[in-house]
């Protein structure tokens, strides 16, 4: 569980970017949204222990990030920067994934094991022996994901994974999220992209200037007026309520609820 | 090079880039003509006063800039006595050349506190540097803070996967600031890239012929300033060769 009481930061220059926020989750996938400067990344960096609060707490299963290193909390909450190449630097694949499992020490057939389980979860088996910058965009970003992935955290934080990714590599990327929370991961997205948010959510915290001003199911979410938020609504919404299917997340999805029962005054092949 | 700059409102810091540029030239090379500290010590002492009334950078400031080379002032006053006799001789010779040193960095540095970057850059293109130069230099500069930032990030992306920096003696930890130097290197280098092709698709390049945003004109009082600057370098010319002051032979015949 993480728990967020009353979390205000402040930064050297003065700003204040977080204002009071109260915060909870556990082996679910929340979806971290609002515009730019709204202080989304700044409280993503105090799940990890990037930030230290300055005022109030933040506690990752019981541990106060304050009296604890990154480096220590890095095992539990993960963090994948938004732009992968800002952590590449092993000649290959295997050792990139390697390098969080030595961090934390483990022996070396740990370590294998670990890096065949993250690269298999994330689809790229066979990518051991290729250096990371030669991989595609959509690569690159499962590529971050498994190294933060092989060190086991019970919880992954995802700044913008599918920011500039094409409509294969966003499927991939998608897919590799959904996988690790059905093994049991929590998940924060931090994200602008609302196809990933209907697909993958189950809630959503919506941060507005620094304060947290929704909190709630996604269904709920969806049915605010999202471009007072400066967000889009997905199409795939406004296609399901048209056709009556009510709310649906992914195209698969909304063509099994039309075939499956039937919706009246919908035409089907 | 931004951080020297002390905006203030002064005669040195309305006077044209140029005028300054050769006077700080002539100055350094009129400090090359003496090695007796009787005239060395006075001329730091005119300088540090013409930064102070002319420039209206304090005393404090000044000395502050200079503070870095104290080390070599040190070193410099230690050694001549050990390697030259009469060791009376040594000591003054020590002073003296630590106290050019001085002057020649005094100097530099009244032109960079005086001198915005952009003005400072436009002066030596102004002077006949090609402004491919001046641009590079300026985007250089620019991209300081850029990298330094970028640095922080990937620091924490690194933090994220329990890397840290902090632990080991001082050659492990030199090897773990790979894991943030390629990174930071292969980002530069893209930026770089981009940059280029940025400035080329905007015609960077397309004419021999520049204009500038900002044009710079000499006015009366910065030809004066040139005209006055001359005559002194002549005079302090005339003084070395011609009455065959400031100067002590170190090399006895």
């Amino acid at each position: 569980m993480i728990q967020v009481k009353n979390l205000h930061h402040t930064y050297e220059n003065g700003r204040e970017v977080l204002m009071g926020i109260d915060f909870e989750m556990g082996n679910e996938v929340v979806a971290l949204v609002g515009q730019n400067g709204s202080g989304k990344t700044t409280f993503a960096k105090h799940l990890n222990g990037l930030l230290k609060p300055t005022e109030g707490a933040v506690k990752v299963d019981g541990l106060d990030t304050r009296e604890h290193s990154v480096a220590e909390l890095s095992g539990i909450v993960g963090y994948v920067f938004q732009n992968p190449e800002h952590m590449f630097f092993e000649e290959n694949v295997f050792r990139e994934v390697a390098l969080g499992p030595k961090n934390l020490g483990l022996d070396e057939k740990e370590i294998e094991e670990r890096v065949k389980w993250a690269l298999k979860a994330v689809n790229l088996e066979g990518y051991e022996e290729r250096t990371p910058y030669s991989l595609s965009g959509g690569e690159k970003q499962r590529l971050a994901i498994a190294c933060i992935l092989a060190m086991k955290p019970r919880y992954i934080i995802l700044d913008e994974p599918t920011t500039g990714l094409d409509a294969r590599s966003f499927e991939s990327v998608a897919e590799a999220i959904g996988r690790l929370h059905s093994d049991g991961h929590g998940i924060l997205l931090i994200t602008h992209d609302m196809e990933l948010v209907l697909r993958l959510a189950e809630r959503v915290v919506l941060l507005e200037n620094g304060r947290k001003t929704f909190d709630g199911p996604v269904e709920e979410f969806f049915s605010f007026d999202l471009r007072s938020y400066g967000l889009d609504r997905p199409e795939l919404l406004e296609i399901g309520r048209k056709l009556g299917t009510g709310f649906v997340r992914s195209v698969p999805e909304l063509i099994e609820k039309l075939s499956g029962e039937g919706v009246d005054g919908a035409i089907l092949p | 090079m931004a951080q020297f700059y002390r905006e203030r409102d002064s005669f040195l810091h309305h006077l044209d880039p140029r005028v300054k540029i050769v006077g700080t030239i002539l100055g350094i090379a009129a400090i090359m003509l003496y090695n007796d500290p009787t005239i060395l010590i006075p001329l730091f002492f005119i300088f540090l006063l013409i930064g102070v009334v002319l420039g209206k950078i304090s005393v404090w400031e000044q000395v502050t800039l200079l503070k870095p080379l104290l080390p070599i002032v040190v070193i410099t006053i230690i050694i001549w006595p050990l390697i030259y006799k009469p060791r009376f001789m040594g000591v003054l010779f020590g002073v003296s050349f630590s106290m050019r040193l001085l002057t020649f960095a005094l100097l530099t540095f009244l032109l960079l506190a005086t001198t915005s970057q952009g003005d400072l850059i436009l002066g030596f293109v102004k002077l006949g540097m090609p402004h491919e130069y001046g641009l590079t230099i300026s985007i250089s500069l620019r991209y300081i803070p850029t990298l330094y930032r970028l640095a922080g990030t990937i620091m924490d992306a690194q933090k994220s996967r329990g890397w840290e920096v902090e632990k080991g003696n001082f050659i492990t930890r030199a090897r773990k600031m790979t894991a943030v130097l390629i990174p930071l290197l292969v980002s530069s280098l893209k930026t770089a890239h981009d940059l280029s092709i940025a400035l080329e698709s905007r015609g960077f390049g397309a004419s021999p012929k520049r204009t500038f945003i900002r044009e710079i004109r000499m006015g009366r009082r910065d030809y004066m300033v040139l005209v006055l600057m001359v005559v002194f370098f002549v005079l302090a010319l005339y003084a070395r060769y011609g009455l065959d002051l400031g100067h002590i032979s170190i090399y006895p015949r």
